[in-house]
């Protein structure tokens, strides 16, 4: 027993020094003593209010490196934190997030987009990085609209080559300095970007074999029946028991914020 | 309301690859001409049963549909489309069915009067 209790906390020193959101200026910040309770339904998620506290001073200390070109930083779904940064700053905060020794995010897992057609930049493109280092993932998202080009991170991560055309095949946000920008889900000839939310759910034209032609003709869609619309919002309430639940994002209010 | 046409006049935005009307209209000649050269190869490649000439005319037809768009921006983004659909066509990309996917031959004009709706028995 002795043994263990001599043994612990040489173990908790050596994954705290593993730690990878514990930077050099957190001396700097008080940590947070965060007011959510503890889970304690057995069929939820525990979300580790400790980390959760590193995960917010890490977002702070990149605000505080970045401050040109971070708006906001969140924590979503309770220990996702995310950096809201401008168009213009995908280059620099991506080459900071990867290459800093407080970060070292060298792995791009996937690049997302987002169509929300009522704002003014109408996607969003949102990136998801690794670092294998610490163990610890973090969310870039950025904005744009269908005619402002973003800048391809293609020489930060050699990955996001085939996920940057994904996102400009179907949704048409262009990438600059792209090496090889060209479709890559669709047929080619094909109009239009599929995950536009005004693009229709059955598409504009559909393909056949002519065996007169012997080849595949395109024509336009033509449905016997007009697509369905279901009406799927009850008149009662759907979810009560979510009525109360946590608002699904927690702004991290940094320095500049403060000031 | 004036002023808010101003402001929009001068809403600062980021160029695609032009910076005025003049440039943009020298890429979209830029590709036409690419498109105009390679029109004998695309037509002894694909097997098109078209002419050269007849291409040329769906080709200028293909320009001349999109004549009211001003949009610098626009302009830019529709040529780059048109430079990455040219590169697919002579890679070999594409095959003869998106060639003749311009041409649109198999579509039957939709009747128009009473008697020709009635033998097709639509309506």
């Amino acid at each position: 027993m002795s043994m263990l209790r001599r043994l612990f906390p040489v173990v908790v020193r050596s994954t705290s020094l593993l730690n990878p959101l514990k930077t050099n200026s957190q001396r700097a910040f008080a940590t947070e003593v965060t007011e959510a309770p503890n889970e304690t339904r057995p069929t939820f998620r525990k979300i580790d209010q400790v980390s959760v506290g590193q995960l917010k001073d890490f977002g702070r200390y990149c605000a505080e490196c970045l401050p040109k070109y971070i708006q906001k930083v969140q924590v979503t779904a309770g220990d996702e934190l995310e950096l809201l940064i401008v168009p213009e700053g995908v280059l620099p905060v991506l080459q900071f997030l990867k290459d800093h020794h407080n970060c070292q995010f060298s792995n791009l897992v996937d690049i997302a987009g987002m169509d929300v057609p009522s704002r003014e930049c109408r996607f969003e493109v949102i990136y998801n990085i690794l670092s294998l280092r610490f163990n610890a993932r973090i969310r870039v998202k950025t904005y744009t609209d269908e005619l402002t080009p973003i800048e391809s991170c293609n020489d930060i991560y050699k990955a996001a080559n085939w996920y940057e055309r994904e996102i400009w095949d179907m949704y048409g946000v262009f990438f600059s300095n792209h090496p090889d920008l060209r479709r890559i889900l669709t047929d080619y000839g094909f109009e239009g970007h599929p995950f536009r939310k005004d693009f229709p759910l059955s598409g504009y034209v559909e393909v056949r074999y002519d065996d007169e032609k012997k080849r595949v003709v395109v024509e336009p869609l033509e449905l016997a029946q007009e697509f369905r619309r279901f009406e799927l919002s009850a008149p009662w309430e759907q979810f009560p028991n979510f009525r109360n639940a946590n608002p699904a994002q927690e702004e991290v209010k940094t320095e500049k914020e403060k000031k | 309301m004036a002023s808010q046409g101003v402001q929009r006049a001068i809403r600062e935005v980021k160029p695609i690859l032009s910076l005025d009307r003049e440039e943009a209209r020298k890429r979209v000649l830029n590709l036409y001409k690419a498109w105009y050269r390679q029109i004998p190869y695309i037509v002894r490649q694909f097997d098109v049963p078209r002419t050269v000439e007849q291409c040329k005319v769906k080709l200028r037809e293909e320009f001349t549909k999109y004549d009211e768009i001003k949009d610098v921006r626009l302009i830019d983004m529709m040529v780059i489309k048109g430079q990455m659909e040219l590169k697919e066509v002579v890679n070999n990309w594409k095959q003869k069915g998106h060639i003749m996917a311009y041409f649109k031959d198999t579509l039957e004009p939709r009747p128009k009067d009473f008697l020709s709706k009635f033998l097709q028995g639509k309506e």
